[in-house]
Protein backbone atom coordinates (compact mmCIF):
# COMPACT_ATOMS: atom_id res chain seq x y z
CA UNK A 1 0.00 0.00 0.00
CA UNK A 2 1.33 3.32 -1.11
CA UNK A 3 2.02 5.58 1.80
CA UNK A 4 -0.23 8.72 2.49
CA UNK A 5 1.22 11.87 2.19
CA UNK A 6 -0.24 14.56 4.69
CA UNK A 7 2.04 17.26 3.67
CA UNK A 8 3.95 18.34 0.77
CA UNK A 9 6.12 21.23 -0.25
CA UNK A 10 7.08 21.43 -3.57
CA UNK A 11 9.67 25.42 -4.29
CA UNK A 12 7.79 26.89 -1.32
CA UNK A 13 9.35 30.22 -0.04
CA UNK A 14 8.58 32.76 2.33
CA UNK A 15 10.22 36.46 2.09
CA UNK A 16 9.39 38.94 4.90
CA UNK A 17 9.90 42.77 3.20
CA UNK A 18 12.16 43.28 0.41
CA UNK A 19 15.55 41.24 1.63
CA UNK A 20 14.78 38.58 4.49
CA UNK A 21 14.08 35.27 2.74
CA UNK A 22 13.12 32.86 5.65
CA UNK A 23 12.42 29.91 3.65
CA UNK A 24 13.64 29.47 -0.27
CA UNK A 25 12.60 26.68 -2.82
CA UNK A 26 11.41 24.26 0.03
CA UNK A 27 10.45 20.79 -1.28
CA UNK A 28 9.22 17.58 1.24
CA UNK A 29 6.71 15.19 1.48
CA UNK A 30 5.54 14.15 4.92
CA UNK A 31 4.36 10.54 5.21
CA UNK A 32 0.87 9.85 7.75
CA UNK A 33 2.16 8.70 11.27
CA UNK A 34 5.60 9.72 10.35
CA UNK A 35 7.53 12.20 13.05
CA UNK A 36 10.30 14.55 11.47
CA UNK A 37 12.64 16.45 13.47
CA UNK A 38 13.70 19.91 12.11
CA UNK A 39 16.65 20.64 13.34
CA UNK A 40 19.46 24.16 12.70
CA UNK A 41 20.86 27.28 13.86
CA UNK A 42 18.91 29.96 15.24
CA UNK A 43 16.94 31.93 12.35
CA UNK A 44 17.40 29.51 9.37
CA UNK A 45 13.47 29.99 9.12
CA UNK A 46 12.52 26.66 11.16
CA UNK A 47 9.69 28.52 13.00
CA UNK A 48 8.96 29.77 9.35
CA UNK A 49 8.11 26.53 7.44
CA UNK A 50 5.88 25.42 10.98
CA UNK A 51 3.58 28.90 10.44
CA UNK A 52 3.43 28.42 6.62
CA UNK A 53 2.47 24.71 7.54
CA UNK A 54 -0.09 25.65 10.05
CA UNK A 55 -1.54 28.37 7.95
CA UNK A 56 -0.40 31.05 10.45
CA UNK A 57 1.46 32.91 7.91
CA UNK A 58 1.43 32.86 3.83
CA UNK A 59 3.39 31.72 1.89
CA UNK A 60 5.21 34.11 -0.66
CA UNK A 61 5.84 31.50 -3.49
CA UNK A 62 5.27 27.52 -4.44
CA UNK A 63 3.21 25.06 -3.08
CA UNK A 64 1.92 23.77 -0.12
CA UNK A 65 -0.85 20.94 0.42
CA UNK A 66 -1.58 19.24 3.80
CA UNK A 67 -4.05 16.54 2.68
CA UNK A 68 -3.87 17.45 -0.74
CA UNK A 69 -5.48 20.88 -0.16
CA UNK A 70 -3.51 24.27 -0.33
CA UNK A 71 -3.38 25.73 2.62
CA UNK A 72 -4.75 28.96 3.14
CA UNK A 73 -5.54 29.27 6.98
CA UNK A 74 -5.34 27.33 10.54
CA UNK A 75 -6.97 24.44 10.00
CA UNK A 76 -8.87 21.87 12.67
CA UNK A 77 -6.14 18.88 11.95
CA UNK A 78 -3.14 20.93 12.90
CA UNK A 79 -2.47 21.82 15.94
CA UNK A 80 0.63 23.99 17.14
CA UNK A 81 2.92 23.82 20.38
CA UNK A 82 5.44 26.47 21.22
CA UNK A 83 8.55 27.18 23.62
CA UNK A 84 6.13 28.87 26.04
CA UNK A 85 3.33 27.01 27.38
CA UNK A 86 1.13 29.91 26.44
CA UNK A 87 -1.22 29.27 29.37
CA UNK A 88 -4.30 30.88 30.24
CA UNK A 89 -2.72 32.19 34.17
CA UNK A 90 -6.80 32.93 35.28
CA UNK A 91 -7.49 29.38 34.24
CA UNK A 92 -7.05 25.92 35.84
CA UNK A 93 -5.41 23.04 33.95
CA UNK A 94 -8.57 21.80 32.72
CA UNK A 95 -10.10 25.32 31.87
CA UNK A 96 -6.70 25.51 29.66
CA UNK A 97 -6.91 21.90 28.11
CA UNK A 98 -11.01 23.01 27.55
CA UNK A 99 -9.81 25.83 25.32
CA UNK A 100 -10.45 24.86 22.38
CA UNK A 101 -13.46 23.11 22.94
CA UNK A 102 -14.62 26.39 24.44
CA UNK A 103 -13.35 28.21 21.07
CA UNK A 104 -15.16 25.96 18.63
CA UNK A 105 -18.92 25.59 20.83
CA UNK A 106 -18.07 21.83 21.25
CA UNK A 107 -17.73 22.28 24.87
CA UNK A 108 -20.01 19.54 27.33
CA UNK A 109 -19.67 16.86 29.20
CA UNK A 110 -18.07 14.63 26.89
CA UNK A 111 -15.46 17.27 25.92
CA UNK A 112 -14.51 17.59 29.64
CA UNK A 113 -14.07 13.53 30.07
CA UNK A 114 -11.65 13.97 27.65
CA UNK A 115 -9.43 16.70 29.14
CA UNK A 116 -9.26 15.13 32.51
CA UNK A 117 -8.14 11.65 30.23
CA UNK A 118 -5.71 13.84 27.97
CA UNK A 119 -4.49 15.05 31.47
CA UNK A 120 -3.97 11.81 33.31
CA UNK A 121 -2.18 10.87 29.85
CA UNK A 122 0.59 13.92 30.35
CA UNK A 123 0.95 12.82 34.13
CA UNK A 124 -0.43 15.28 35.43
CA UNK A 125 -2.78 13.31 37.79
CA UNK A 126 -3.66 15.91 40.81
CA UNK A 127 -2.81 18.86 39.33
CA UNK A 128 -6.00 18.85 36.91
CA UNK A 129 -7.58 22.09 39.16
CA UNK A 130 -4.10 23.58 39.41
CA UNK A 131 -3.60 27.26 37.90
CA UNK A 132 -0.56 27.50 35.82
CA UNK A 133 1.47 30.03 38.60
CA UNK A 134 1.20 26.58 40.73
CA UNK A 135 2.86 24.68 38.22
CA UNK A 136 6.79 23.78 37.28
CA UNK A 137 7.57 24.73 33.79
CA UNK A 138 8.12 21.25 32.77
CA UNK A 139 4.02 20.42 34.33
CA UNK A 140 3.30 23.92 32.21
CA UNK A 141 4.34 22.41 29.40
CA UNK A 142 2.45 18.80 29.66
CA UNK A 143 -0.66 21.20 30.37
CA UNK A 144 -0.17 22.57 27.00
CA UNK A 145 0.06 19.38 25.22
CA UNK A 146 -2.53 18.49 26.85
CA UNK A 147 -4.12 21.19 25.07
CA UNK A 148 -2.70 20.09 21.49
CA UNK A 149 -4.51 16.25 22.24
CA UNK A 150 -7.67 17.73 23.04
CA UNK A 151 -7.77 20.13 20.00
CA UNK A 152 -8.03 16.51 18.07
CA UNK A 153 -5.80 17.14 15.34
CA UNK A 154 -3.32 14.65 13.63
CA UNK A 155 -1.33 17.23 12.64
CA UNK A 156 1.16 18.22 15.44
CA UNK A 157 3.51 21.13 14.83
CA UNK A 158 6.10 21.43 17.91
CA UNK A 159 8.14 24.41 18.23
CA UNK A 160 11.20 23.42 20.27
CA UNK A 161 8.67 22.35 22.56
CA UNK A 162 10.42 21.59 25.83
CA UNK A 163 13.79 24.32 24.67
CA UNK A 164 13.34 26.10 27.82
CA UNK A 165 13.49 22.85 30.06
CA UNK A 166 16.27 21.27 32.14
CA UNK A 167 17.66 18.60 30.20
CA UNK A 168 16.27 15.89 32.83
CA UNK A 169 13.04 16.85 32.50
CA UNK A 170 13.13 17.41 28.29
CA UNK A 171 14.62 14.33 28.27
CA UNK A 172 11.88 13.14 30.25
CA UNK A 173 8.91 14.59 28.07
CA UNK A 174 10.59 13.86 24.78
CA UNK A 175 10.01 9.85 25.91
CA UNK A 176 6.51 10.33 26.51
CA UNK A 177 5.89 13.08 23.86
CA UNK A 178 7.09 9.91 21.73
CA UNK A 179 4.95 7.33 23.19
CA UNK A 180 1.67 9.45 22.66
CA UNK A 181 2.48 10.19 19.49
CA UNK A 182 3.49 6.79 18.23
CA UNK A 183 0.95 4.62 15.97
CA UNK A 184 0.55 5.29 12.44
CA UNK A 185 -2.27 8.29 12.91
CA UNK A 186 -0.55 11.46 14.47
CA UNK A 187 1.80 13.06 12.46
CA UNK A 188 4.30 15.21 13.97
CA UNK A 189 7.08 17.85 13.12
CA UNK A 190 9.35 18.98 15.82
CA UNK A 191 11.69 21.61 15.61
CA UNK A 192 14.65 21.59 17.77
CA UNK A 193 18.18 23.12 17.71
CA UNK A 194 19.44 19.91 19.91
CA UNK A 195 21.01 17.40 16.76
CA UNK A 196 20.86 14.47 19.28
CA UNK A 197 17.65 15.25 20.33
CA UNK A 198 16.42 15.66 16.61
CA UNK A 199 17.76 12.18 15.67
CA UNK A 200 16.57 10.21 18.70
CA UNK A 201 12.80 11.57 18.31
CA UNK A 202 12.74 11.22 14.84
CA UNK A 203 11.95 8.95 11.47
CA UNK A 204 13.39 11.43 9.62
CA UNK A 205 15.30 14.70 10.35
CA UNK A 206 15.18 17.53 7.72
CA UNK A 207 18.38 19.89 8.32
CA UNK A 208 18.21 23.53 7.73
CA UNK A 209 20.95 26.03 6.76
CA UNK A 210 20.14 29.96 6.87
CA UNK A 211 20.31 32.64 4.64
CA UNK A 212 18.49 31.67 2.55
CA UNK A 213 16.61 29.21 4.64
CA UNK A 214 16.70 25.91 3.05
CA UNK A 215 16.38 22.38 3.60
CA UNK A 216 19.48 21.32 2.85
CA UNK A 217 19.60 17.82 3.32
CA UNK A 218 16.60 15.26 4.67
CA UNK A 219 18.03 12.50 6.27
CA UNK A 220 16.01 8.92 7.00
CA UNK A 221 16.86 7.83 10.98
CA UNK A 222 16.93 3.93 10.96
CA UNK A 223 17.02 2.85 14.10
CA UNK A 224 14.65 0.61 15.60
CA UNK A 225 11.72 1.79 17.46
CA UNK A 226 10.80 2.07 20.45
CA UNK A 227 13.52 4.31 21.08
CA UNK A 228 15.51 4.40 24.30
CA UNK A 229 18.30 6.30 25.65
CA UNK A 230 20.90 3.56 25.27
CA UNK A 231 20.97 4.02 21.70
CA UNK A 232 22.39 7.47 21.69
CA UNK A 233 25.75 5.94 22.49
CA UNK A 234 25.61 3.61 18.94
CA UNK A 235 27.81 3.85 16.33
CA UNK A 236 24.80 4.06 13.81
CA UNK A 237 23.20 6.86 16.29
CA UNK A 238 26.54 8.69 16.18
CA UNK A 239 27.01 8.16 12.35
CA UNK A 240 23.50 10.09 11.79
CA UNK A 241 24.99 13.03 14.24
CA UNK A 242 28.34 13.15 12.39
CA UNK A 243 26.01 13.45 8.86
CA UNK A 244 24.01 15.99 10.07
CA UNK A 245 27.07 18.24 11.22
CA UNK A 246 28.44 17.28 7.78
CA UNK A 247 25.52 19.08 6.11
CA UNK A 248 26.05 22.11 8.67
CA UNK A 249 29.07 22.35 8.51
CA UNK A 250 29.52 22.15 4.57
CA UNK A 251 26.89 25.00 4.66
CA UNK A 252 28.33 27.61 7.66
CA UNK A 253 31.34 27.43 6.19
CA UNK A 254 32.49 30.95 5.30
CA UNK A 255 29.40 32.24 6.21
CA UNK A 256 29.08 35.05 9.07
CA UNK A 257 27.69 33.97 12.26
CA UNK B 1 -9.06 22.12 60.71
CA UNK B 2 -6.91 22.56 58.40
CA UNK B 3 -7.71 26.09 58.01
CA UNK B 4 -7.56 26.86 61.24
CA UNK B 5 -3.75 25.96 61.20
CA UNK B 6 -3.54 28.00 58.27
CA UNK B 7 -5.00 30.89 60.01
CA UNK B 8 -2.93 30.32 63.07
CA UNK B 9 0.00 30.63 60.33
CA UNK B 10 -0.61 33.98 59.11
CA UNK B 11 -1.86 35.47 62.25
CA UNK B 12 2.19 34.55 63.57
CA UNK B 13 3.67 35.59 60.32
CA UNK B 14 1.58 38.85 60.63
CA UNK B 15 2.70 39.52 64.39
CA UNK B 16 6.46 38.68 62.57
CA UNK B 17 6.37 41.62 60.79
CA UNK B 18 6.09 44.05 63.71
CA UNK B 19 9.25 42.37 65.78
CA UNK B 20 7.12 40.87 68.89
CA UNK B 21 3.88 40.65 69.46
CA UNK B 22 0.66 42.43 67.76
CA UNK B 23 0.05 43.37 71.28
CA UNK B 24 3.15 45.11 71.87
CA UNK B 25 3.19 47.27 68.50
CA UNK B 26 -0.51 48.22 68.48
CA UNK B 27 1.12 49.55 72.07
CA UNK B 28 3.88 51.08 70.96
CA UNK B 29 2.04 52.81 68.08
CA UNK B 30 -0.41 54.17 70.54
CA UNK B 31 2.07 55.29 72.72
CA UNK B 32 3.92 57.72 69.91
CA UNK B 33 1.16 58.90 68.68
CA UNK B 34 -0.42 60.22 72.03
CA UNK B 35 3.21 62.01 72.54
CA UNK B 36 2.97 63.70 68.91
CA UNK B 37 -0.24 64.90 69.77
CA UNK B 38 0.75 66.11 73.56
CA UNK B 39 3.34 68.37 72.12
CA UNK B 40 1.00 69.57 69.83
CA UNK B 41 -1.55 70.25 72.27
CA UNK B 42 1.13 71.92 74.48
CA UNK B 43 2.90 73.80 71.88
CA UNK B 44 -0.50 75.09 71.36
CA UNK B 45 -1.01 75.85 74.62
CA UNK B 46 2.05 77.22 75.72
CA UNK B 47 1.58 79.75 72.81
CA UNK B 48 4.58 78.26 70.77
CA UNK B 49 2.34 77.53 67.68
CA UNK B 50 -1.08 79.92 66.71
CA UNK B 51 -4.20 78.29 67.96
CA UNK B 52 -5.63 80.22 65.23
CA UNK B 53 -3.72 79.00 62.31
CA UNK B 54 -2.89 75.30 63.95
CA UNK B 55 -5.98 74.23 65.94
CA UNK B 56 -5.34 72.10 68.87
CA UNK B 57 -5.89 68.46 68.86
CA UNK B 58 -8.67 68.45 71.60
CA UNK B 59 -10.17 71.21 69.59
CA UNK B 60 -10.09 69.25 66.34
CA UNK B 61 -11.65 66.17 68.36
CA UNK B 62 -14.43 68.79 69.42
CA UNK B 63 -14.96 69.68 65.59
CA UNK B 64 -15.27 66.32 64.79
CA UNK B 65 -17.80 65.96 67.02
CA UNK B 66 -19.37 69.02 66.21
CA UNK B 67 -19.74 68.70 62.65
CA UNK B 68 -20.53 64.72 63.19
CA UNK B 69 -22.81 64.75 65.53
CA UNK B 70 -24.06 67.88 67.13
CA UNK B 71 -24.62 70.13 64.14
CA UNK B 72 -24.60 67.27 61.96
CA UNK B 73 -23.89 69.35 58.84
CA UNK B 74 -21.28 66.96 57.24
CA UNK B 75 -22.95 64.25 56.12
CA UNK B 76 -24.35 66.56 53.60
CA UNK B 77 -21.55 67.52 52.00
CA UNK B 78 -19.80 64.37 51.88
CA UNK B 79 -22.50 62.83 50.17
CA UNK B 80 -22.62 65.33 48.07
CA UNK B 81 -18.73 65.47 46.95
CA UNK B 82 -19.26 61.19 46.62
CA UNK B 83 -21.82 61.43 44.79
CA UNK B 84 -19.94 63.85 42.15
CA UNK B 85 -16.52 62.12 42.36
CA UNK B 86 -18.33 59.05 41.66
CA UNK B 87 -20.42 60.16 38.87
CA UNK B 88 -17.64 61.33 37.43
CA UNK B 89 -14.55 58.52 38.23
CA UNK B 90 -16.97 56.65 36.02
CA UNK B 91 -17.34 58.60 32.80
CA UNK B 92 -13.92 59.48 33.12
CA UNK B 93 -12.62 55.39 33.41
CA UNK B 94 -15.54 54.39 30.83
CA UNK B 95 -14.35 57.15 28.04
CA UNK B 96 -10.39 56.37 29.55
CA UNK B 97 -10.78 52.30 28.65
CA UNK B 98 -13.29 52.77 25.65
CA UNK B 99 -10.59 55.13 24.15
CA UNK B 100 -8.01 52.74 24.84
CA UNK B 101 -9.93 49.64 23.48
CA UNK B 102 -10.32 51.49 20.06
CA UNK B 103 -7.12 52.53 20.28
CA UNK B 104 -5.68 49.22 20.32
CA UNK B 105 -8.03 47.65 18.05
CA UNK B 106 -7.51 49.76 15.37
CA UNK B 107 -3.73 51.38 14.48
CA UNK B 108 -5.53 54.20 12.43
CA UNK B 109 -7.77 55.56 15.03
CA UNK B 110 -4.07 55.18 17.37
CA UNK B 111 -1.93 57.08 14.91
CA UNK B 112 -5.08 59.88 15.22
CA UNK B 113 -5.46 59.53 18.68
CA UNK B 114 -1.67 59.75 19.68
CA UNK B 115 -1.11 63.64 19.50
CA UNK B 116 -4.56 64.90 21.16
CA UNK B 117 -3.28 62.53 23.71
CA UNK B 118 0.23 64.08 24.08
CA UNK B 119 -1.58 67.53 24.58
CA UNK B 120 -3.92 65.93 27.12
CA UNK B 121 -0.97 64.48 29.18
CA UNK B 122 1.01 67.90 28.76
CA UNK B 123 -1.56 70.06 30.55
CA UNK B 124 -2.12 69.99 34.16
CA UNK B 125 -5.95 68.73 34.14
CA UNK B 126 -6.98 70.69 37.46
CA UNK B 127 -6.18 73.93 35.50
CA UNK B 128 -9.14 73.19 33.60
CA UNK B 129 -11.44 73.49 36.43
CA UNK B 130 -12.30 77.34 36.03
CA UNK B 131 -13.15 76.69 32.44
CA UNK B 132 -15.32 73.60 33.27
CA UNK B 133 -17.15 76.27 36.08
CA UNK B 134 -17.86 78.51 33.06
CA UNK B 135 -18.94 75.92 31.00
CA UNK B 136 -20.78 73.44 32.96
CA UNK B 137 -22.25 76.00 35.83
CA UNK B 138 -21.82 75.99 39.80
CA UNK B 139 -23.85 73.13 40.04
CA UNK B 140 -22.73 69.22 39.91
CA UNK B 141 -22.01 69.13 36.12
CA UNK B 142 -18.73 70.70 36.53
CA UNK B 143 -17.65 68.70 39.68
CA UNK B 144 -18.01 65.69 37.66
CA UNK B 145 -16.73 66.75 34.45
CA UNK B 146 -13.36 68.40 36.52
CA UNK B 147 -13.48 64.32 38.04
CA UNK B 148 -13.82 62.50 35.10
CA UNK B 149 -10.80 64.69 33.81
CA UNK B 150 -8.73 63.91 36.31
CA UNK B 151 -9.80 60.17 36.47
CA UNK B 152 -9.58 59.49 32.77
CA UNK B 153 -6.36 59.24 32.16
CA UNK B 154 -4.68 56.59 34.34
CA UNK B 155 -7.56 53.98 32.92
CA UNK B 156 -6.54 55.15 29.08
CA UNK B 157 -2.92 54.29 29.42
CA UNK B 158 -3.37 50.94 31.75
CA UNK B 159 -5.84 49.69 29.20
CA UNK B 160 -3.47 50.01 26.37
CA UNK B 161 -0.24 49.18 28.25
CA UNK B 162 -2.50 45.91 29.54
CA UNK B 163 -3.82 45.38 26.04
CA UNK B 164 -0.57 45.56 24.20
CA UNK B 165 1.05 43.26 26.69
CA UNK B 166 -0.39 40.20 24.73
CA UNK B 167 2.34 38.14 23.62
CA UNK B 168 2.07 37.31 20.09
CA UNK B 169 2.41 33.12 20.90
CA UNK B 170 -1.07 33.90 22.90
CA UNK B 171 -2.39 35.27 19.33
CA UNK B 172 -1.09 32.25 17.68
CA UNK B 173 -2.55 29.57 19.76
CA UNK B 174 -6.27 31.61 19.50
CA UNK B 175 -5.68 31.84 15.90
CA UNK B 176 -4.65 28.04 15.52
CA UNK B 177 -7.36 27.22 17.24
CA UNK B 178 -9.59 29.20 15.01
CA UNK B 179 -11.04 31.66 17.20
CA UNK B 180 -13.14 34.56 16.30
CA UNK B 181 -11.89 38.43 17.04
CA UNK B 182 -14.08 38.68 19.60
CA UNK B 183 -13.06 35.70 21.19
CA UNK B 184 -9.82 36.91 21.27
CA UNK B 185 -10.94 39.96 23.01
CA UNK B 186 -13.13 38.44 25.61
CA UNK B 187 -11.22 35.38 26.13
CA UNK B 188 -7.67 36.18 25.94
CA UNK B 189 -6.90 40.22 25.71
CA UNK B 190 -8.94 41.52 27.86
CA UNK B 191 -8.07 39.17 30.89
CA UNK B 192 -4.65 39.52 29.89
CA UNK B 193 -4.92 43.16 30.41
CA UNK B 194 -7.01 43.41 33.67
CA UNK B 195 -4.44 43.52 36.60
CA UNK B 196 -3.27 46.28 34.66
CA UNK B 197 -5.94 47.57 33.93
CA UNK B 198 -7.14 47.08 37.19
CA UNK B 199 -4.56 49.13 38.66
CA UNK B 200 -5.19 52.23 36.65
CA UNK B 201 -8.76 51.91 38.22
CA UNK B 202 -7.34 52.26 41.68
CA UNK B 203 -5.47 55.21 40.46
CA UNK B 204 -8.59 56.92 39.09
CA UNK B 205 -10.58 56.22 41.99
CA UNK B 206 -7.97 57.95 44.29
CA UNK B 207 -7.50 61.04 42.02
CA UNK B 208 -11.71 61.40 41.61
CA UNK B 209 -12.04 62.69 45.17
CA UNK B 210 -8.93 65.45 44.03
CA UNK B 211 -10.85 66.46 40.96
CA UNK B 212 -14.06 67.43 43.06
CA UNK B 213 -12.78 69.30 45.65
CA UNK B 214 -11.02 71.79 43.08
CA UNK B 215 -13.98 72.29 41.51
CA UNK B 216 -15.41 72.96 44.32
CA UNK B 217 -13.00 75.07 45.51
CA UNK B 218 -13.34 77.22 42.68
CA UNK B 219 -17.60 77.86 43.45
CA UNK B 220 -19.90 75.09 44.50
CA UNK B 221 -23.33 75.13 46.49
CA UNK B 222 -22.58 72.05 48.28
CA UNK B 223 -19.90 69.52 49.21
CA UNK B 224 -16.25 69.23 51.07
CA UNK B 225 -14.98 71.40 49.46
CA UNK B 226 -16.66 74.41 50.00
CA UNK B 227 -17.55 73.50 53.19
CA UNK B 228 -13.76 73.34 53.95
CA UNK B 229 -13.29 76.61 52.01
CA UNK B 230 -15.82 78.05 54.32
CA UNK B 231 -14.48 77.42 57.57
CA UNK B 232 -11.07 78.31 57.03
CA UNK B 233 -12.37 82.40 55.47
CA UNK B 234 -14.08 82.22 59.09
CA UNK B 235 -11.25 80.88 60.30
CA UNK B 236 -12.86 77.85 62.15
CA UNK B 237 -9.57 75.73 61.76
CA UNK B 238 -10.74 72.95 64.27
CA UNK B 239 -13.77 72.16 62.05
CA UNK B 240 -11.55 73.42 58.55
CA UNK B 241 -9.08 70.51 59.47
CA UNK B 242 -12.02 68.12 61.30
CA UNK B 243 -13.28 67.82 57.46
CA UNK B 244 -9.73 67.33 56.10
CA UNK B 245 -9.37 64.37 58.18
CA UNK B 246 -12.75 63.06 56.84
CA UNK B 247 -11.83 63.63 53.17
CA UNK B 248 -8.67 61.58 54.11
CA UNK B 249 -11.03 59.07 55.86
CA UNK B 250 -13.03 58.10 53.15
CA UNK B 251 -10.34 58.21 50.70
CA UNK B 252 -8.40 55.45 52.51
CA UNK B 253 -11.62 53.27 53.08
CA UNK B 254 -12.52 53.97 49.37
CA UNK B 255 -8.73 52.52 48.53
CA UNK B 256 -9.23 49.49 50.77
CA UNK B 257 -12.46 48.57 49.17
CA UNK B 258 -11.04 49.18 45.51
CA UNK B 259 -7.92 46.34 47.04
CA UNK B 260 -10.37 44.05 48.33
CA UNK B 261 -12.50 44.41 45.00
CA UNK B 262 -9.01 44.86 42.89
CA UNK B 263 -7.71 41.04 44.86
CA UNK B 264 -10.86 39.41 44.37
CA UNK B 265 -11.51 39.93 40.68
CA UNK B 266 -7.95 39.10 40.25
CA UNK B 267 -7.85 36.05 42.14
CA UNK B 268 -5.07 34.12 40.09
CA UNK B 269 -2.53 36.17 41.65
CA UNK B 270 -3.47 35.69 44.92
CA UNK B 271 -2.62 32.48 46.44
CA UNK B 272 -4.89 31.74 48.64
CA UNK B 273 -7.54 32.76 46.62
CA UNK B 274 -6.42 30.25 44.03
CA UNK B 275 -6.71 27.83 46.46
CA UNK B 276 -10.07 28.43 47.22
CA UNK B 277 -10.92 28.57 43.63
CA UNK B 278 -9.74 25.46 42.52
CA UNK B 279 -11.30 23.69 45.44
CA UNK B 280 -14.79 25.18 44.21
CA UNK B 281 -14.20 24.03 40.74
CA UNK B 282 -12.88 20.82 41.71
CA UNK B 283 -15.91 20.14 43.25
CA UNK B 284 -18.04 21.41 40.38
CA UNK B 285 -16.38 19.52 37.84
CA UNK B 286 -15.95 16.12 39.62
CA UNK B 287 -19.57 16.22 40.26
CA UNK B 288 -20.13 16.69 36.54
CA UNK B 289 -18.11 13.98 35.81
CA UNK B 290 -19.14 11.99 38.18
CA UNK B 291 -15.59 11.56 39.61
N1 LIG C 1 7.35 38.28 11.11
C1 LIG C 1 8.59 38.45 10.62
N2 LIG C 1 8.94 39.59 10.01
C2 LIG C 1 10.18 39.76 9.50
N3 LIG C 1 11.15 38.84 9.57
C3 LIG C 1 10.88 37.67 10.17
C4 LIG C 1 9.59 37.42 10.73
N4 LIG C 1 9.60 36.18 11.28
C5 LIG C 1 10.83 35.69 11.06
N5 LIG C 1 11.61 36.58 10.39
C6 LIG C 1 12.98 36.36 9.96
O1 LIG C 1 13.04 35.15 9.26
C7 LIG C 1 14.20 34.43 9.59
C8 LIG C 1 13.83 33.06 10.08
O2 LIG C 1 13.17 33.19 11.33
P1 LIG C 1 12.61 31.94 12.12
O3 LIG C 1 11.94 32.48 13.33
O4 LIG C 1 11.81 31.10 11.22
O5 LIG C 1 13.94 31.19 12.54
P2 LIG C 1 14.12 29.92 13.47
O6 LIG C 1 14.86 28.93 12.70
O7 LIG C 1 12.82 29.51 14.05
O8 LIG C 1 15.05 30.50 14.61
P3 LIG C 1 15.11 30.09 16.15
O9 LIG C 1 15.80 28.79 16.22
O10 LIG C 1 15.93 31.18 16.77
O11 LIG C 1 13.72 30.04 16.66
C9 LIG C 1 14.96 35.27 10.59
O12 LIG C 1 15.95 35.99 9.92
C10 LIG C 1 13.92 36.19 11.14
O13 LIG C 1 14.49 37.41 11.53
MG1 LIG D 1 12.00 29.51 16.05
Amino acid sequence: MAEELVIQGSALGKQFGENVIAVEDANFTIPRGSFISLVGPSGCGKSTLLRLISGLIEKSGGDLLVRNAEVVGPRSDIGMMFQKAVLLDWRTSIENVLLPDEIRGTIDTDAKKRAWDHLQLVGLKDFEFSFPRQLSGGMQQRVALARLLQTGADIMLLDEPFGALDEFTRERLNDELLRIVEGPDITTIFVTHNIQEAIYLADQVFVMTPRPGRIAAQIEIDLPTPRNIDMTTTPEFNNYVQQVRDVLAGHLDGQPL
Amino acid sequence: MSNDQEASVSNIELAADYKGTLGGAVLRHTIIFFVIMFIWEMANRTGFSNPLLLPRPTDIVASIWKIYVTQGNVWYHLWVTFKEAMVGCFIGCVIGIGLAVAAVLSDTFRQFLKPYIIIVEATPRIALGPIFVTWFGFGMSSKVALAALVCFFAPFVNTITGLLGVEEESYELFRSLGATRRQVFWKLMIPTALPTMNAGLKLAVGSAFGGALVAEFISAQAGMGILMARYTMSLNMPSAFAGLLSITLYGFILFRIMEIIDKRVLYWLSDDLMAKKSVKKETKIRGELGL
